[in-house]
């Protein structure tokens, strides 16, 4: 299991389009919307550095995942890799587990580049709130990696990639992660994982402290999706 | 007959998909130490079969079992290792790794070394796998089921893809795992494979298992020997009511007027009195050859008598 683990870890971070997706091109786009805004701040009063460097952190992880876990394993599902693994001593949830730890190993580079890169435009941060920021959206990105899994047990790699594509996008441009979300588009917004994983960074702004409602959302969206997964898992193994 | 003598067994085993009947009714029982080939046309209930003895499908009627129990609890005990044909390998890694990961989950897995040299992988193992070609993937595939110490090996059409020196190569690696006292189920499409590899042959047609023995035996079943001769006439007269009198006939074909010769090939059950007869008739067979049928010819012989009843019933059933 932990071979299997440690297998997948490093199959992704061998996988360059893999990288330039989840590492490469937020870090860029990074780059993009600070100069766009030339250093000012975006609507609310925060600043564009600090804002993107969570929605370009929160950015590549959710795609880190979804392109890690859905592609992968409906990918791996048709050429058979998954029935040659079921026909190992391990145990059927070990390849679901090893996706889902791989994705989670592999979002801390993506979340971390970016920060390190606020850092040198000059986002300031306590240590504690440095830390924190890494282990709320690490966090948060389970979600993400659960939602990968019940997509990649629900379609066929011809359909999960645009599939993934449209969803990631989407989420995206409704949740906050290009430009900041106001007025009654919050009313939707609400129910949008992207939007409510954004609004988890805001306590490292003054006087904040952590969004228990989105918390608590997101939490809500974790129940869903692995309640999805697992069936759509079940459904798989009975066909395969 | 207790369970611990038995490998694998189908207990009036049926699988469905839809309305195609993929296995009908299969009743099999392997015993330690054979070596079964699975033969029949595609669609035959091959894969299927191999599947539901896996347990990677679950039969509609009858029972499963491996080693006495549910495959699943079988595999998980490290004593079968299986090469399917649509097992994919994983991408973005060395064949090193792969097999490693392989040796590292089997309860009793071999050195790592050791598995890449039987299966003659040495010098692909630090290739990736996304890199390799159709035959060095079955290689890999092949690793993948021997990495740890199984008791029952399962492969379906192993050798697609290999060349002829590496399938020779490959079989030779095979025998020594049966010779050291495991059990090799094989389904192929080779019928030279079976003759030459396996000491049990099955013969699927339809989902339903038409033969069950050893190659000799199947080629008898199929009405096992070939005699061939030429009559002439300069040898006397000759009637071919002379030739439908032999016993055990499965076929005859008379040709070839010119010149007063006639060639003559008989399919038969019973070849050694058929040709006591011949002399027993006055006639004076030249040239005279009695061989026995090859595999194929055989199996084609016996799935064609298949096809013949089948579609009988068919007709039946088709006039109520």
């Amino acid at each position: 299991m932990i071979t299997l683990i440690r297998l997948e870890i490093l199959r992704s971070l061998r996988n360059r389009r893999y990288l330039f997706f989840t590492i490469l091109y937020p870090a860029l786009m990074y780059f993009f919307f600070v100069s766009v805004y030339k250093g000012g701040s975006v609507a609310g009063g925060v600043s564009a550095k600090s804002y993107f460097m969570v929605s370009m952190a929160t950015f590549g992880a959710v795609g880190a995942v979804l392109t890690g876990s859905a592609q992968r394993i409906s990918l791996e599902r048709k050429s058979g890799w998954v029935r040659q693994l079921r026909l190992t001593a391990l145990p059927g949830r070990a390849y679901t587990l090893a996706k889902i730890a791989s994705c989670a190993a592999t979002t801390l580079p993506a979340i971390v580049v970016v920060f390190a890169l606020g850092a040198v435009e000059g986002v300031r941060l306590g240590a504690g709130q440095w830390l924190g920021l890494v282990a709320v959206l690490w966090l948060g990105s389970f979600v993400f990696a659960a939602l990968g899994v019940a997509l990649g047990y629900a379609a066929e790699p011809s359909a999960v990639q645009p599939i993934v594509m449209i969803v990631y996008m989407l989420m995206a441009a409704f949740g906050g992660t290009w430009y900041p979300i106001s007025g009654s588009m919050r009313n939707f917004a609400r129910f949008n994982p992207v939007y409510l994983y954004n609004q988890l960074a805001g306590f490292i702004h003054p006087g904040n402290t952590l969004d228990a409602a989105a918390a608590a959302g997101l939490a809500g969206f974790l129940l869903v999706f692995v309640a999805a997964a697992a069936f759509l898992y079940r459904r798989d193994t009975k066909q395969a | 007959m207790s369970s611990g003598e038995e490998v694998a067994a189908f207990r009036q085993v049926s699988k469905s998909y839809g309305r195609v009947k993929a296995v009908s009714g299969l009743d099999l029982v392997l015993r330690p130490g054979e070596t079964v080939a699975l033969l029949g046309p595609n669609g035959a209930g091959k894969s299927s079969s191999l599947d539901l003895l896996l347990g990677l499908r679950e039969p509609d009627q009858g029972s499963v079992t491996l080693f006495g129990g549910a495959p699943r609890a079988a595999i998980e005990a490290g004593r079968v290792g299986a090469m399917l044909q649509s097992g994919g390998l994983m991408t973005d890694v060395k064949v090193r790794e792969l097999v490693q990961l392989a040796c590292d989950v089997h309860p009793r897995g071999h050195r790592l070394a050791d598995v890449l040299r039987d299966a003659g992988i040495e010098e692909i193992a630090d290739r990736r796998v996304d890199k390799l070609s159709g035959g060095q993937e079955q290689r890999v595939r092949f690793a993948l089921a021997v990495a740890g110490a199984n008791d029952l090996i399962v492969l379906d059409e192993p050798t697609t893809g290999m060349d002829v020196s590496v399938r020779r190569q490959f079989w030779a690696t095979m025998r020594a795992q049966a010779d050291a006292g495991r059990t090799v189920l094989f389904a192929t499409h080779y019928l030279e494979e079976a003759d030459s590899v396996a000491d049990r042959v099955l013969v699927l047609h339809r989902g339903r298992l038409i033969a069950d023995g050893s190659s000799a035996e199947i080629k008898a079943k199929a009405g096992a020997r070939r005699i061939s001769f030429e009559l002439h006439s300069s040898d006397g007269p000759f009637e071919e009511a002379m030739l439908r009198a032999l016993p055990g006939l499965v076929s005859l074909e008379v040709g070839g007027h010119a010149a007063g010769v006639r060639s003559v090939r008989i399919r038969s059950t019973d070849a050694d009195a058929d040709v006591a007869g011949l002399y027993k008739a006055g006639l004076y067979p030249r040239g005279l050859e009695v061989g026995s049928l090859g595999l194929e010819q055989a199996f084609l012989t016996i799935t064609g008598e298949q096809d013949a009843e089948d579609g009988v019933l068919e007709t039946e059933e088709s006039a109520r």
